[in-house]
């Protein structure tokens, strides 16, 4: 196990470095715009999410709910050799199924929210099937064809929301407020965290991660789906049908934007669909969160709460008359600076390669 | 006619900046980096160039202002570019996640700067730069109210750019070298080009044509910029692909999709189509319907450069 | 003294290895200079400084008596350094005209000014008999002409040195043989040559003097006239060389692999050849059969269309009497096919699975490795162990190495343990020794002696005429994707295999 040990420390090690380097660019260009001020908003960006303690930390574990699974769906792709940049898509369009069963099927009485949620899962696998389908049989870029889906899922769903009346509040130019049997549970998060918005959501993310990494590292099929991830050709020649293979995996990936649409729209936080012909961003923010977690479930997670915790820290830079574009200034110079984890990973193993040097090494 | 003569000037105002991004990404790609920071290039672009236009607002004559705003949004898009370059030639980096860190950086840039100078997010503009009607050339029958009319300088300069890609490409030692870098780096290589160089050249030439192509993008159609280009990067990326990395096959695709999206937007003028009662929602999604059903068909032939975003290793043989 | 290139004491190191160990090559001007070595003996790196993709330790280079630093392709070329890679460095969809002038283009303010360009081009293919067509494209013309695409390259250039780096691997015996007299038409002009090769017999058609390297190590530079074939190939190996595998008669039992009028098509878009046209055989258990023939000849694509990899055109592959034609690659791996693939990066490998998932790519959902749907990873790192010792599989961390930081020989030696190790009653071995030491060689090939022995049917594909000859019980010559004449080893030399492999004879039926 000492090799895999290494390997991970490495990766871990280059996301740190990443992040140093983005708070420390973040520091500057508040320096740059108003010194007297940078010190204090630079320490409300690191410290902000618990100026109000539990509140806080269960606000930022409501933030994180959405893009842990959105970063889960891109990373579980790109552990399978794809790139899902088609998160925005599933993601609104699991919302809209949970909105709809929120909204339609009320009579479901307590099982309303699971019924809900259930169907986001499938409206995210549904978009996410179309282009493991057309990647599988028609060989179409997967990058391609899911922004398609994001454009098209948007417009879909602003369409049918907007005239399909039981749906639409014409007032406020949103969909309704789902029912009440369809706000997920606290799940006694509320006595922990009281006064926050978190609920039962980020237990089934957590719960979601936990079950994608023991699928991912344990079972028969994430073996399959890994090698097909590393060398295609390979899979093939060892008989995996990768066709079915990249069909599954988007349309897991799919499925997994999906709930995150469901758990935030169904979160009872007052979220609607609002008919603007903007992606969702928590798709997007998804790629970040995969990025900087190395695409490995438990990195995930944790890429996803810090961006939770920076975000959530970053409401409050509104008292030093900072945007909260910082946030993502910083986010964005991390994942670029994550991007060098090949020439920080390579550094690292030439450090080992020199002290390893004088038993010859496993290169022969 | 005069539909006739609506349509495709609306059309051309779609058409232009998707096929100038286009061919900014078929340079990059021909080089061999995959560039899909297309679209936060646009928008640094379109931020400079429109940031130009609102200080500089009734200075100056409205065309030469214009042409200005495009020379700093080119200047931008190029410098803002350079960044993926070095990422994905200097550091071999994953050129999908350097890209993508582009396109979080710059509306988050653009929005935080317009914050600081002027308090709001939004900037605005007037529109000056409309030439009503071209002389001499304006008043020619049926073509002249066809291209010359309601149009603006940037349509002419789009098209400019698409025959001088077209010859660059395929004409000079800067294009040969260009494409062979793109197929097949380790040749190119042998026969003593610098193939970072080609590289460099390829990335910056895409940056100055997307930042270009934000700016053409928001000037016809709106009078102020939200650090958003509406997801026209991204299109120009599905265009390319359309296109077949060519520059008439670009073109051809951006006026396909120019026109779905001159539909979408405009449908209610056109009597003939608002008699048939399409909501127009689906007219917005032709476009990326037509794409991938196009795509379906196309792809098992893929034209795509071979070396296209695997980093270049001189090590390797 | 008229060396054009001397390369002195040369010592170049990488982190645990010394690639280069003192190493002194001088090239006089007109001759052919072989420089013998197996892979890994250290040519390549050598081959590097001299382009200045490496920069040596120790040592010098000169040029013409002068001293020189090269510190890249650029500056060796302006030195008059040229080479024909052993892969070819084209770009598939340029013409001929414009690979050739790619890098030193003729122009006139930026724009491409072929004429000027072409003439010469043409010129230089009539003075020194180079047929070449300027206007077709790379994918469109054969292997052979590809290779006189890079030599006008060179000459285009002016290069006087060149440099051939296993240049005849890809090519049919005429070929060769054109190959090797364009060499000689290049030296009488004045230009010198470097050959790098590891085959005795082409050294002795064209070499004049011939330096053998070994681990990195200088062996010595001999006189190819005065030297046997022998004494050379023993200053490359270190030891006397078994030229012959033991092996006793084969005794075949019943027929395992039928293969009956299979046929492959070309897929490309305007190419209605077949790669493989009607091929019929049987290979039957116990016995070692061979499928000899130029590289590109159709073997690749009649194994993938054996193994399920490519589908087939038309035609019958059964194994065991079953008819497994239109049968997943899953279920012939599992009905008794054992494959070990042409490209072992390509196919046999997950390069970034570690050796122990590697070693079960083709068995981690069967009973012993799964259960129900978990994979029983102590059942497949026992298994991995035991191929490690079984085998004698060398890694830096055991069943744990990612087997992309193997070397070559011991990733090979997964592949083969892998497939040996699977119950199976036909293996097909294509170019299983490609790339690798002769004391991987040996042992690969007593390993197919002994499986063919216990009872394993064996389809073994080879570009090696040495390989064919020393393992096969039963030799089948394929050309241009049809099976030309079925050989007895004992009945045939060489010299009519080469024949039968060219398509000189046999092949008017």
């Amino acid at each position: 196990m000492k090799t895999k040990k290494n390997k991970d420390y490495a990766g871990v090690l280059s996301s740190v470095f990443a992040i140093l380097i983005g708070l420390v660019v973040g520091l500057v260009v508040l320096i740059l715009c108003n010194p007297s001020q940078a010190l204090p908003g630079f320490l409300t960006i690191l410290t902000g999410a618990l100026t109000h303690g539990m509140r806080g930390v269960g606000q930022v574990f409501y933030y994180a709910t959405p893009i842990i699974l959105t970063g889960l769906s891109v990373g579980f792709a790109f552990k399978t050799g794809v790139f899902n940049i088609g998160t925005p898509g599933q993601f609104i369009m699991g919302a809209f199924g949970a909105v709809y069963a929120g909204i339609m099927w009320e009579q479901l009485g307590p099982v309303h929210w699971a019924a809900a949620l259930l169907v986001s899962i499938l409206m995210g696998a549904l978009w996410g099937l179309v282009p493991g389908i057309l990647k599988a049989y028609f060989n179409v870029n997967v990058v391609i064809s899911c922004i398609m889906m994001n454009y098209i899922g948007m417009y879909l769903v602003n369409w049918i929301v907007r005239s399909y009346k039981p749906l639409f509040n014409t007032l406020r130019n949103e969909s309704k407020n789902v029912a009440a049997t369809a706000v997920i549970p606290k799940m006694g998060l509320d006595k922990v965290f009281p006064g926050s918005s978190v609920n039962g959501g980020i237990l089934i993310a957590i719960a979601v991660v936990l079950f994608i990494y023991v699928l991912l590292n344990k079972t028969a099929f994430g073996y399959e789906l890994k090698a097909v991830g590393y060398n295609g050709d390979a899979g093939k020649y060892a008989g995996i049908n990768e066709k079915r293979n990249v069909v599954a995996a988007m349309m897991i990936a799919g499925a997994i934007a999906g709930l995150a649409g469901g758990l935030l729209y169904l979160a009872g936080t007052g979220k609607h669909i609002e008919i603007k012909d903007v992606l969702a961003s928590e798709g997007f923010t998804g790629i970040s969160v995969a990025l900087l977690g190395l695409s490995h479930p438990i990195g995930v997670l944790f890429a996803g709460l810090f961006i939770a915790y920076l975000t959530a820290g970053g409401f409050y830079l509104q008292l030093f008359e900072f945007s909260t574009e910082i946030i993502d200034i910083i986010v964005a110079v991390i994942i670029y600076f994550s991007a060098f984890a090949l020439i920080v990973k390579s550094f690292l193993g030439k450090i080992r390669e020199h002290k390893a040097g004088g038993e010859g090494g496993s290169k022969a | 006619m005069n539909v006739i003569y609506f349509i495709f000037q609306q059309t051309m105002l779609f058409t232009i900046p998707l096929m100038i991004v286009a061919l900014g990404g078929m340079f990059s790609e021909r080089s061999g980096i995959v560039n899909i920071a297309l679209e936060g290039i646009m928008i640094m672009g379109a931020f400079t160039g429109i940031l130009f236009l609102n200080l500089t607002g009734g200075s100056m004559s409205g065309q030469l202002q214009l042409f200005i705003a495009i020379a700093i949004a080119m200047v931008t898009g190029t410098v803002f570019s350079l960044t993926h370059a070095y990422a994905a030639i200097n550091m071999k980096a994953d050129q999908t996640i350097s890209g993508t860190a582009l396109n979080m950086f710059a509306p988050a840039f653009a929005i935080f700067v317009a914050r600081v100078i002027q308090g709001v997010q939004q900037i605005q503009f007037a529109n000056t730069f409309r030439i009503e009607s071209v002389p001499v050339l304006g008043r020619i029958p049926f073509l002249g109210p066809l291209l010359f009319q309601n149009t603006y300088i940037t349509t002419y300069l789009g098209i400019l750019i698409l025959i001088l890609s077209a010859v660059v490409l395929y004409k000079t030692r800067f294009g040969l070298r260009l494409r062979a870098c793109g197929e097949h780096p380790h040749a190119a290589d042998a026969a003593g080009i610098n193939v970072y160089r080609m590289q460099y050249a390829g990335v910056a030439v895409s940056g100055a044509l997307a930042g270009l192509g934000g700016l053409v993008f928001v000037v016809p159609t709106s009078t102020n910029f939200n650090a958003d280009v509406a997801g026209y990067g991204f299109l120009a990326i599905a265009v390319l692909i359309f296109g077949q990395w060519k520059p008439w096959k670009i073109f051809g695709a951006s006026l396909f999709f120019g026109l779905m999206k001159t539909i979408a937007a405009a449908y209610s003028g056109i009597p003939f189509l608002a008699s048939l009662g399409i909501p127009s929602y689906l007219y917005k999604m032709v476009p990326y319907i037509a794409t991938m059903v196009v795509l379906m068909f196309t792809s098992k032939n893929s034209q795509a450069p071979r070396a296209s975003g695997v980093p270049y290793d001189k090590g390797q043989r | 003294m008229d060396y054009v290139i001397e390369m002195l004491h040369i010592t170049k190191k990488f982190p645990g290895i010394i690639a280069n160990d003192d190493i002194t090559i001088q090239l006089k001007k007109g001759e052919i200079h072989a420089l013998l070595g197996e892979n890994g003996a250290g040519k390549s790196t050598l081959m590097s400084v001299l382009f200045g993709l490496y920069q040596p330790e120790e040592g010098a280079i000169k040029v013409k008596g002068q001293e020189v630093k090269i510190k890249g392709p650029l500056d060796a070329n302006a030195l008059g350094i040229g080479m024909v890679h052993q892969h070819f460095k084209l770009v598939h969809n340029f013409t001929v005209l414009q690979n050739i002038v790619l890098g030193m283009e003729t122009v006139e303010k930026g724009f491409l000014k072929m004429d000027d360009a072409r003439k010469k081009v043409m010129d230089l293919s009539r003075r020194y008999n180079l047929f070449i067509d300027p206007d077709a494209l790379i994918s469109d013309i054969t292997v052979g002409m590809q290779q006189r695409v890079e030599i006008l390259k060179m000459l285009y250039r002016d290069n006087e040195i060149m440099i051939f780096d296993e240049p005849t691997a890809v090519l049919t015996p005429q070929e060769i043989d054109e190959l090797m007299q364009i060499m000689r038409n290049l030296t009488a002009e004045g230009k010198s040559i470097l050959f790098i090769t590891h085959k005795l017999n082409e050294i002795k058609a064209v070499a004049d003097r011939c330096s053998v390297l070994r681990r990195g190590k200088y062996i010595g530079t001999v006189e190819v006239a005065d030297t046997t074939k022998d004494e050379m190939s023993e200053m490359m190996v270190g030891r006397k060389v078994k030229l012959t595998v033991d092996k006793t008669e084969s005794e075949p039992g019943e027929v395992v692999l039928e293969v009956e009028g299979l046929s492959v098509d070309a897929r490309q878009e305007g190419h209605t050849k077949k790669l493989v046209s009607d091929v019929s055989f049987q290979v039957r258990r116990g016995e070692i059969v061979c499928i000899a023939g130029i590289d590109g000849n159709g073997q690749s694509e009649l194994i993938q269309a054996v193994t399920g990899l490519r589908p087939a055109g038309s035609g019958t592959v059964r194994i065991n009497g079953e008819d497994v034609t239109h049968r997943s690659i899953r279920y012939k791996n599992t009905h008794g096919l054992s494959h070990i693939p042409e490209d072992r990066h390509k196919h046999g490998l997950v390069l970034d699975y570690n050796l122990a998932y590697n070693g079960v790519l083709q068995q981690y959902f069967e009973p012993e490795f799964q259960s129900h749907g978990f994979l029983n990873n102590d059942a497949i790192y026992r298994y991995a162990d035991t191929l490690i010792s079984n085998f004698d599989i060398r890694s830096g961390e055991g069943a744990e190495t990612i087997t992309r930081s193997m070397s070559g020989g011991n990733q090979q030696k997964v592949i083969v343990a892998r497939e040996i190790s699977r119950k199976h009653d036909l293996l097909l071995a294509v170019q299983p020794t490609r790339g690798l030491d002769v004391g991987a060689i040996e042992y690969i090939h007593s390993q197919l002696v002994k499986q063919r022995d216990q009872g394993s049917a064996i389809l073994l594909v080879s570009l090696e005429l040495d390989e064919v000859m020393n393992l096969s019980d039963r030799i089948l010559v394929i050309f241009e994707g049809r099976i030309v004449a079925e050989l007895d080893p004992g009945q045939v030399t060489v010299q009519e295999l080469g024949l039968y492999m060219a398509g000189s004879v046999g092949n008017d039926k």
